[in-house]
């Protein structure tokens, strides 16, 4: 009797430990116990409180982005608009908190901006016909070159007022990880617990298939860009809340960082596979390898080397994998 | 029979004659508005900025004929750049260290071929992770430091002109240009492209190694970024980190705006050459009216979409 209810649970432990491994960001999280580990050993000045709590406040804005764009992903899109976006966002942001001193007015002027320019690089991307990625880098220009010609060298200084969305903290927690969480679990009810979630894992999966049985792709996908320019407006506030004043060259290649996370959580590239978990995994794996980097004093200008490794590694290993496995489709 | 083949052959013909008017019109605008812009040797000129652009466009519209794409020619050129610079400044001399330079561009490229066609990854992600790996590559090697003091010959890639009129790049533009025309339209690895682009399973199975023919393809486009990065060295004298920032938009923009379409299976090199000139003499008359020139990011990005769009919208096929 023992011996079978003994059996029975090894087989029990080893089902759940399978269905573990099959998760899209399994590889990355063993990845990221393993790097966690080996830097509290070799470093002295990672495993600090004070130095973790850094790294997931500045892990924050990338990953509320990407929570968003994860959905892009998965609905076979992509969206590298994102740099630009939060720095016009975080414009509007900056200049009617200034003007009238109203933190959750000018959230909402973001979130507006966010939206709009998110709902037109969905137009563009599905009744337009331009493939995301070139209409997306070509919003990422234009927005980046009206912020560089409104702003210039302008600064923007933030009253104390309204940093309200990411300096300080609420119940003895940072602000923005709480918007971080926040954001995490409206994502992973609209993603787990709605049609639309289920349409966007579909329409990346097979768009064939999704076709066929009749689901709104275009609705769908373009929907998920306008989530992408939300989240924009978001990170913004947050951004802002952190660093407290702005110029015209603020969140400069974050657009990567976005992708970098995504792609590093797991998330397949061309959609249809991911989770939740994925971006927000990748974009802790993200940080803390160039905090590593830092403690390490590896100079800043290795950076973008390592985050371009990271991506090429990252859909390199997806792809033997797919390969190995057999492919999926 | 006869009205059938004429029907089929005019769209193409149409675009390029548009394109060319779309030009000529452009030109008259802007001499119409900016007092003093319109002259021979102004023309000319202006070929220095927009030769660099206009030799990656021609490799860049055989990718896209492949159904491909390169988002990390900017960034190889500013490793090129600096590749050039630095092993000149650690002792080389400036002959093997342009070799070394056109190598690594090619280098660079047959790596992006690699990736794509041994993985079997979609290359605008492989792309997009040597755009940052490249530049990533170029800012650590060169610890974001520049170098500038190269021996006066040098300027003769980017600085001198022929006969006092046509810059050396335009050249050299003009010849490869031409030399590309002939491979694309007139050779089996010029419609072993086509085929590729239009389906590439089908190409497979007519025999096309199409591994090879596409990482020739990125190859090729790598050694003109590199010969590019040896034309941008010496027109600015200056090897640093942060050269050909955004070239892959402008580069992309210009082999659109040419009509190729951005799904791979159809373009021309005549097409890209007329998207060449339109985009940079826009941008040279905004820059000669004293535009600033963050203007020239939001022209670019605009007319990439607008390309797209366009092309998208009036295409007689089904997609």
């Amino acid at each position: 009797m023992a011996a079978r209810a003994s059996a029975r649970k090894s087989r029990a432990i080893h089902f759940s430990v399978s269905r573990f491994t099959a998760r899209p960001e399994a590889p990355s999280l063993i990845f990221l116990a393993l790097l966690i580990v080996a830097l509290s050993a070799s470093t002295p000045e990672f495993a600090t409180v004070a130095n973790l709590r850094g790294v997931l406040e500045q892990v924050a804005v990338v990953s509320i982005v990407a929570l968003a764009v994860n959905q892009v992903v998965l609905a076979g899109e992509i969206d590298v608009s994102t740099g630009s976006l939060v720095a016009v966002c975080s414009f509007i942001y900056g200049d009617v908190a200034t003007a009238h001193g109203e933190a959750w007015l000018a959230l909402l002027a973001a979130l507006m901006t966010g939206a709009v320019v998110g709902s037109i690089n969905g137009a563009l991307a599905t009744y337009g016909r331009v493939p995301s990625i070139i209409a997306t880098i070509g919003m990422l220009f234009i927005l980046r070159g009206i912020v560089l010609l409104t702003a210039g060298a302008q600064v923007i200084n933030l009253s104390a007022d309204s940093r309200l969305f990411g300096a300080g903290t609420n119940f003895g927690i940072p602000t923005s990880l709480i918007v971080l969480a926040t954001m995490f679990i409206a994502m992973y009810a609209l993603s787990e617990h709605s049609a639309f979630g289920r349409d966007v894992y579909a329409i990346g999966g097979n768009p064939r298939a999704a076709r066929t049985v009749g689901l709104p792709i275009y609705r769908v996908r373009w929907l998920t860009f306008v989530l992408s320019g939300l989240s924009c407006g978001l990170a913004a506030a947050v951004l802002l809340g952190q660093i407290g004043q702005l110029q015209a060259t603020a969140a400069t290649g974050f657009e990567l960082k976005v992708i970098a996370a995504i792609v590093l959580g797991g998330t397949r590239i061309t959609g249809g596979r991911g989770s939740n978990a994925s971006p927000v995994i990748g974009a802790v794996l993200v940080g803390v390898i160039l905090n590593a980097l830092t403690l390490n004093r590896v100079p800043g200008s290795y950076e973008l080397l390592v985050l371009g490794a990271l991506i090429l590694g990252a859909v390199a290993f997806d792809g033997c994998r797919q390969r190995l496995l057999g492919r999926g489709r | 029979m006869p009205a059938v083949i004429l029907s089929r052959r005019l769209p193409r013909l149409d675009r390029n004659v548009g394109l060319a008017l779309v030009l000529i019109v452009e030109l008259v605008i802007i001499s119409a508005l900016v007092p003093g812009y319109f002259s021979l040797g102004g023309l000319f000129d202006a070929s220095r900025q927009f030769a660099e652009a206009g030799l990656i466009a021609l490799g860049m519209t055989l990718i896209i004929i492949t159904g491909g794409v390169d988002l990390s020619v900017g960034s190889l050129l500013a490793l090129v750049s600096v590749t050039i610079g630095f092993s000149y400044q650690a002792g080389l001399s400036l002959a093997t260290a342009i070799l070394a330079g056109v190598a690594v561009g090619a280098l660079g490229g047959f790596f992006n071929g690699v990736m794509v066609t041994a993985l079997g990854l979609h290359p605008l992600v492989v792309t997009l992770a040597t755009f940052a790996l490249y530049r990533g590559i170029a800012f650590a090697v060169s610890k974001a430091n520049a170098v500038s003091n190269f021996p006066p010959w040098f300027a003769f890639f980017g600085e001198k002109t022929i006969a006092h009129l046509v810059p050396v790049q335009l050249v050299c533009f003009v010849l490869l240009a031409v030399g590309f025309s002939i491979v694309l339209g007139r050779t089996a690895f010029g419609r072993r492209l086509y085929a590729i682009g239009h389906n590439e399973l089908t190409a497979r199975f007519s025999g096309v190694n199409t591994a090879a023919v596409k990482i020739a393809v990125y190859t090729l486009t790598g050694c003109l970024v590199g010969l590019a990065g040896v034309i941008y060295t010496s027109r600015i004298s200056s090897a640093r980190a942060n050269a050909g920032f955004g070239l892959e938009l402008t580069v992309i923009a210009m082999v659109v705006l040419g009509g190729t379409k951005i799904t791979g299976g159809s373009g021309t090199i005549l097409g890209t050459v007329l998207g060449v000139l339109i985009l940079s003499y826009l941008q040279d008359g905004l820059a000669f009216a004293g535009v600033r020139s963050d203007s020239g990011l939001i022209v670019t990005g605009a007319f990439l979409i607008v390309a797209v769009l366009l092309n998208e919208r009036f295409r007689k096929e089904p997609r």
